[in-house]
């Protein structure tokens, strides 16, 4: 799949064509992706455990070289120029790479002196990097008592001590609490508009939704859905009207609203029906007329746009969200 | 350099912080010395000829020694640092990637300085003379400590190349009969001749008969030339390995 973006004439932050990557045993967790991802965008990619996400990450960031096709962060290619590529590329990775032995403000000063901010100009910027994520009070304390969050943060932290053109976040708020998680957005919409490009998995729709100019949706290691939010959920050309149950038969609901005009298709959830009409807001009326008329009674309606969710869920098959973890498929019934 | 100097002060820093992590090596050492000492020193008197009217401790003090330096410890630091994901992080600066292992080896230089500093103070402690007086003793320390960090590219490719906290740790067993297999108990000539012919081609033994000579004969050229070609020898073959096996890590 060829997927190009508007680069406003300037080269792409990161370019992708044709990667792959097989592991041993002939597993190919990425196959031929192509990407292209202008400066200062902040790019989703979104896919459940085992997509390629990770993979992905990781050739991009000169950690694991591409089995075939090329790439370039900042213009320049990650196999052959992969020094000068970690010069300008900030990462933190899913694992959160911190040494526990070291005080919050030890690991940034080192990270500093990496980057070759050395003496005084290191201790500043660990200082102002400790104020930025709210760690000052914590600074001493080694990071192995940390808790997940505040890992979370100074590994983040770390990888902005040199202002970096491109920042990579393998699923930043994987594990953390909701409040953690809005800290994490506001940092990362913060370094976007000093200008860097932010890179980020994740598996959170939300996340997806509220952080990125454009998300891609990978699974099975290929990218199959690839845009903006709005106009990916534009796209799916319905909008989603909800049935609260409130103990109704799902099977006696959905045969009462089969021939409902503009009706595409029902989905069966946990004691809910999810109806994907043309227009939500003008089905409504048609909608409780014909509940009415089979005598059924439901808790609630609700009419909403499509969300990334039925997006993933149209193009994969599958949701991503809530019943993923459960490994429960959604009962889908053509209409 | 600094990079290195930055990655060295941050593993010796590791090595102050987990005190458990290096007692135990030290222990090792001091309890085969003193046990050892005490099961055959009425076996081999002052009298003895090969020990040169000291007391046995003289000639066990540079097998304590070894013992005190060759550790795993750095191969294990590595080993968990990747297991924990901070190796990850580190090989994405922009720095090279033998600054990682020169790093860790800087810490074993220091903690083999200390502990083998330990180890003669013990041993002086408990009736050895340094015939090579305090230079010598200083230059005892000096090739220990060069030895610890020499041995210390064996834990670090097994730590690359494994991966896995286990065997990095087991490689430690290694030494074992590296250790034994050398003139540790008695000079070459009291072996018998299978025992004789594996130490003689066992490089360990010529670092301890250099050690031995310092202690018990004073300056022996030809003896410590030997003993610094070995730790030399040792130290390009696993520390080149090392970094061959780091530079071409998931790549």
């Amino acid at each position: 799949m060829q997927t190009l973006s508007s680069t406003n004439g300037r080269p792409p932050a990161i370019q992708a064509r044709a990667l792959r990557r097989t592991f041993k045993g002939g597993i190919e967790a990425v196959r031929d992706i192509d990407l292209t991802i202008a400066q200062g965008e902040v790019f989703g990619f979104l896919g459940p455990n085992g997509a390629g996400k990770t993979t992905t990450v990781r050739m991009l960031c000169t950690l694991l070289p591409p089995t075939a096709g090329a790439a370039t962060v900042a213009g320049l290619d990650v196999v052959s120029d992969g020094a000068e590529v970690r010069r300008r590329i900030g990462v933190a990775l899913q694992e959160i790479g911190l040494d526990p032995a070291q005080s919050g403000r030890e690991l940034l000063e080192l990270q500093c002196g990496l980057y070759g901010i050395t003496g005084r100009r290191g201790r500043d910027r660990a200082q102002e990097l400790l104020e930025l994520v709210g760690l000052t009070e914590a600074a001493e304390r080694r990071t192995k008592t940390y808790s997940g969050g505040m890992k979370r943060r100074l590994d983040l932290a770390s990888a902005l001590v040199h202002s970096p053109e491109v920042l990579f976040l393998d699923e930043p708020t994987t594990g953390l609490d909701p409040a953690s998680r809005v800290t994490i957005w506001d940092e990362v919409r913060r370094i976007n508009s000093g200008g860097a490009t932010v890179f980020l998995t994740t598996q959170y729709l939300e996340e997806a939704d509220k952080l990125c100019d454009r998300v891609a949706i990978i699974d099975g290691g290929r990218i199959v859905a690839e845009g903006t939010p709005a106009k990916l959920k534009a796209g799916m050309g319905h909008d989603v009207v909800s049935l609260s149950l409130d103990g109704a038969d799902p099977g006696v609901t959905e045969s009462a609203l089969a021939e409902l005009p503009g009706l595409q298709r029902v989905v069966r959830q946990p004691e809910a029906l999810a109806l994907y009409v043309q227009d939500g807001a003008g089905s409504v009326a048609e909608i409780v007329r014909r509940l009415d008329r089979a005598q059924i009674q439901v808790d609630a309606i609700t009419v909403s746009r499509p969300s990334l969710d039925d997006v993933f869920l149209k193009a994969t098959g599958r949701r991503l969200e809530g019943k993923q973890a459960a490994d429960e498929q959604p009962e889908e019934v053509s209409a | 350099m600094t990079e290195v100097l930055l990655l060295g002060r941050r593993a010796v820093r590791e090595v102050v912080r987990y005190p458990e992590a290096t007692i135990p090596t030290l222990f090792i050492p001091l309890f085969f010395l003193v046990v050892n000492i005490g099961q055959v020193s009425k076996t081999f008197p002052s009298t003895t000829p090969f020990l040169r009217g000291q007391g046995y401790v003289a000639f066990q003090l540079p097998v304590s020694l070894m013992f005190a330096v060759a550790t795993a410890t750095s191969g294990l630091a590595l080993v968990t640092e990747i297991d924990l994901g901070y190796f990850d992080k580190l090989l994405v600066a922009p720095i090279r990637r033998s600054s990682l292992i020169l790093g860790r080896l800087t810490a074993d230089l220091t903690r083999g300085i200390a502990a083998s500093g330990l180890v003669l103070v013990v041993g002086i402690a408990l009736g050895a003379r340094i015939q090579s007086g305090v230079l010598g003793a200083l230059l005892i320390v000096l090739l220990s400590a060069c030895f610890g960090v020499a041995y210390a590219g064996f834990g670090i490719l097994v730590a690359l190349r494994t991966r896995n906290v286990q065997a990095t740790q087991s490689s430690f067993l290694l030494f074992f009969p590296l250790l034994f297999l050398t003139p540790n108990f008695v000079p070459f000539d009291r072996l018998s001749p299978l025992m004789e012919t594996l130490a003689r081609i066992n490089p360990i033994s010529y670092v301890i008969v250099g050690l031995r000579s310092l202690v018990i004969n004073g300056w022996d050229a030809g003896e410590i030339a030997v003993c610094v070609g070995v730790i030399i020898g040792l130290g390009i073959i696993l520390t080149g390995l090392s970094l061959r096996t780091i530079a071409t890590y998931d790549r």
